[in-house]
């Protein structure tokens, strides 16, 4: 399991200066659908699923995506861009 | 004036290796996503790198948010 600990050695090797967060109780995963029940050699496990949201000033989702292809954020990072258009800069 | 587009939050989204009922198997590969454009996102509070708690509502009228769900960190999915 992924602790905070794990999380700044990686921040630390990739270089980001965003937060990494954990989500150890499942808590988030649970309330947002991503959490995915694996079965490997008969024993079951939690995972999450990739995906990849934007979420605007208001709260609202504006892109949710998640699978395979949430490894790519070129298509949320597209969405944003269009928001930060639409929003303008103040 | 440049400002940040968005708060990027990176969920290191650990395998919890906690058994799940039986039932479960047929759970496989179904996990769908609950929520869709327009929905309100839940709030949820979260423990960052840095052991510092992080409130979704606490962008509510500030920034936009970009959320990155992973599994394992160190890894490049």
């Amino acid at each position: 399991m992924d602790s905070p600990a794990a999380n700044a050695a990686f921040a630390k090797q990739i270089g980001v200066k965003f937060p990494l967060l954990s989500d150890m109780n499942h808590k988030m995963l649970t309330s947002y659908g991503i959490l995915k029940n694996y079965d490997v050699e008969g024993e079951g496990y939690q995972w999450a699923l990739r995906a990849n949201l934007v979420i605007d000033k208001n709260g609202i989702i504006r892109h949710i995506e998640g699978g395979d292809t949430a490894v790519d954020p070129n298509t949320a990072v597209s969405v944003c861009l269009d928001l930060h258009k639409k929003q303008g800069t103040p | 004036m440049k400002r940040l587009l968005a708060v990027g939050l990176l969920f290191a989204l650990a395998p919890a290796f906690t058994p799940v009922p039986a039932n479960s198997q047929k759970n496989d590969e179904v996990a769908k996503l609950s929520l869709k454009v327009g929905d309100t996102a839940p709030d949820f509070t979260l423990l960052s790198d840095k052991w510092k708690t992080v409130k979704l509502s606490e962008f509510r009228g500030k920034k936009n948010v970009f959320l990155a769900v992973y599994v394992l960190a160190f890894t490049g999915g």
